[in-house]
């Protein structure tokens, strides 16, 4: 079913015009990486804030409030280019290893997230003001931090799509 | 005087052989690289975007300039000791690719602006400095260091 997602999305005219652009890729990735700095710089931060890393004397509410619109400003290039380059490119990436490790990692650290403001987060003003947090924040950022290292790898290493363990190989998704 | 020989000298070292005929050593140092590429920038950008009036603007800029500084110096160190081995193994592909050099000036001119221009102003007492000065600072500095990392990817991808 996916795969025919992603064959559908193949013959689609669009993608066939992205796909024969001679400069879109190297733009697209471009601003992918320029805006994955953005975006992972200051969830990083953020992170590690959390897990008493960094900017120990910032109240965690105010990362919070003032750095999340930045954050989505730069997802929302992040997703948009990375979306094209897959929409341009479905069948080089749908039998790729590393492109669904990426996607699983993006999915973990989103639950992550919602789990931390879901339970966590609600308990913040008690805490805020510690260069110490509480254990769940600190792992809830030792966690993001590993899944963000882990998206940022994976990511890379769509580029080595023979670098992969000799099962996914033997899968011949493509 | 060309740099010619000093590249040909790099690409032929052992140490760049070793990285062009082994497997994982280079994406190994490609991903740190990239990793260090994303701690550095949320160590600019956090202090930028507060001279720029946004961000974490509670927070005085010197305290918040001193607090992210070992994570600038010490992820600008990894990035210069994994981008050593991908500029030697390639060494006359970065010589030819007019990127590298583009890129290589933009980071010249980075450390040079982080360490004089910025640093001045981002330790000040803001009251001292008006509004405008850290706005131009943080601009330049934003600037620069985008077009390093545009430059970087272009040298793979345009040669």
């Amino acid at each position: 079913m996916i795969r025919s997602l992603f064959e559908w999305v193949d013959v689609m005219p669009m993608s066939t015009v992205w796909r024969e652009s001679l400069n879109g890729y190297p733009l697209l990735l471009t601003a992918h990486v320029t805006s994955m700095g953005l975006v992972a710089g200051i969830i990083i931060f953020w992170d590690m804030r959390l897990a008493g890393m960094a900017l120990t004397r910032v109240p965690v509410s105010k990362i919070q409030a003032t750095m999340f619109p930045w954050m989505t400003l730069g997802l929302l290039i992040n997703a948009a280019t990375g979306a094209a380059m897959v929409f341009s490119q479905p069948m080089r990436y749908y039998p790729n290893f590393y492109f669904w490790m990426k996607n699983f990692f993006l999915l973990l650290a989103l639950v992550n997230m919602l789990y931390f403001h879901a339970r966590i987060g609600k308990t913040v003003a008690d805490w805020e003001h510690n260069p110490v947090t509480p254990f769940p924040a600190r792992m809830a950022g030792y966690a993001s931090l590993a899944l963000w290292a882990g998206i940022i790898v994976t990511g890379r290493m769509i580029a080595y799509s023979g670098l992969v363990p000799d099962w996914w190989i033997a899968l011949e998704l493509g | 005087m060309s740099m010619l020989p000093f590249f040909e000298w790099m690409g032929g070292l052992r140490f760049s052989a070793f990285f062009l005929e082994s497997v994982w050593p280079t994406p190994i140092v490609q991903n740190i690289h990239l990793i260090a590429i994303a701690v550095f920038a949320g160590s600019v950008l956090v202090v930028d975007l507060r001279m720029l009036g946004r961000g974490l603007t509670e927070t005085p800029l010197a305290q918040l300039a001193r607090s992210v500084e070992p994570w600038l110096y010490g992820s600008f160190v990894v990035l210069v000791l994994t981008g050593i081995p991908q500029m030697t193994s390639t060494a006359l592909k970065q010589y030819y690719s007019p990127f590298f050099w583009w890129k290589m000036q933009a980071v010249l001119i980075g450390v040079i602006w982080t360490l004089t221009v910025r640093r001045r102003i981002s330790m000040r007492t803001e009251a001292e400095l008006g509004p405008v000065w850290p706005k131009m600072v943080a601009v330049v500095s934003i600037a620069l260091w985008t077009s390093v990392t545009v430059g970087a990817r272009l040298i793979g991808l345009m040669g």
